[in-house]
């Protein structure tokens, strides 16, 4: 489906990569606030959590949000358009060493009476192509 | 920040609400927070996005916004610098499992921010035990700036 704005069902969207370290991920937990020792405690992390033990600290996961977030104002942005909304879930940890990419497709474009809203399937995977994090993004552009 | 905040989340514990006491409907206390160039530029660099829009006043002035704003993931860093120590959300352990983010108007330096919390509902997954937060955060206008709720595994 084509559109004046010209944005197409299908079209793909691709993010920037971010490698978190230690040092990255205590920079978050100095800019966001949290402290949750998921983050930096290697003694606690050595613990179980139910049946899971994550074998070392994790990368928040809203640090990951906020990457598929850069993702779409870094999109939408240059064309007049406004980040909405964007949902997510969490499937696997992300730990020191790895590299996350996010990635979109546009899923629908919807005409309402007073803007253009384009619905985008988002996803985030580690650099052995294993999914991290989905959700769903929504972005208003002008009619 | 107009409390002392505390960065030790084991500090307090015992004055959290454990799984059990939490009540679905309930409001959590909140604490009114400013907004600040720097705090926004803090959490940019710390998630790589340093959009000029969020950290170049020179440049954000030449937009339609006629000045820096924040990030819409800015309610990040307000879940924390508008809840006390004794907040919930704090408990060691927390996960975060999903969250969903409405974004009405940017956040901007120097507003006042208020927030709305309460937990929203609780329930047991094979073991797991969550709960779920809902949250309102308003800028001093009491315009709505985002809205969103969080699906948390507890820790127990």
């Amino acid at each position: 489906m084509e559109t004046a704005f010209n944005i197409k069902e299908g079209q793909r969207i691709e993010g920037t990569s971010f490698s978190p370290t230690r040092e990255t991920i205590w920079e978050f937990c100095e800019a966001s606030l949290d402290y949750n020792p998921l983050h930096w405690d290697d003694e606690y992390m050595k613990s179980d959590f139910g049946k899971t033990n994550f074998g070392g600290i994790i990368m928040h996961g809203m640090s990951n949000f906020s990457l598929i977030t850069k993702m779409m104002t870094d999109w939408a942005l240059p064309q007049q358009g406004t980040h909405r909304r964007l949902e997510t879930r969490w499937k696997s940890p992300v730990k020191p060493g790895d590299t996350i990419t996010p990635s979109g497709i546009v899923k629908k474009v919807k005409v309402t009476e007073k803007a253009n809203w384009v619905v985008v399937s988002v996803e985030v995977k580690n650099q052995e192509d294993k999914l991290v994090a989905e959700g769903e993004a929504m972005v208003e552009f002008p009619l | 920040m107009d409390y002392k905040y505390d960065t030790d989340f084991w500090a307090g514990n015992a004055a959290r609400k454990i799984w059990d006491d939490i009540v679905p409907g309930e409001p959590r206390k909140t604490i009114p927070y400013t907004l600040t160039k720097e705090a926004i530029y803090k959490l940019c660099k710390a998630t790589g996005d340093m959009n000029p829009l969020y950290v170049d006043e020179d440049y954000a002035k030449t937009t339609k916004w006629g000045g820096i704003i924040a990030p819409p993931s800015i309610h990040v860093l307000l879940m924390f610098s508008c809840t006390p120590n004794d907040d919930w959300m704090r408990s060691p352990g927390t996960i975060n499992a999903s969250q969903s983010w409405s974004y009405n108007i940017p956040a901007r330096p120097g507003d006042v921010i208020t927030l709305q919390a309460r937990a929203l509902d609780k329930f047991i997954k094979g073991d797991r035990l969550f709960a779920i937060h809902d949250n309102v955060f308003f800028n001093q206008d009491n315009e709505v700036i985002c809205s969103g709720r969080g699906w948390t595994i507890r820790s127990m």
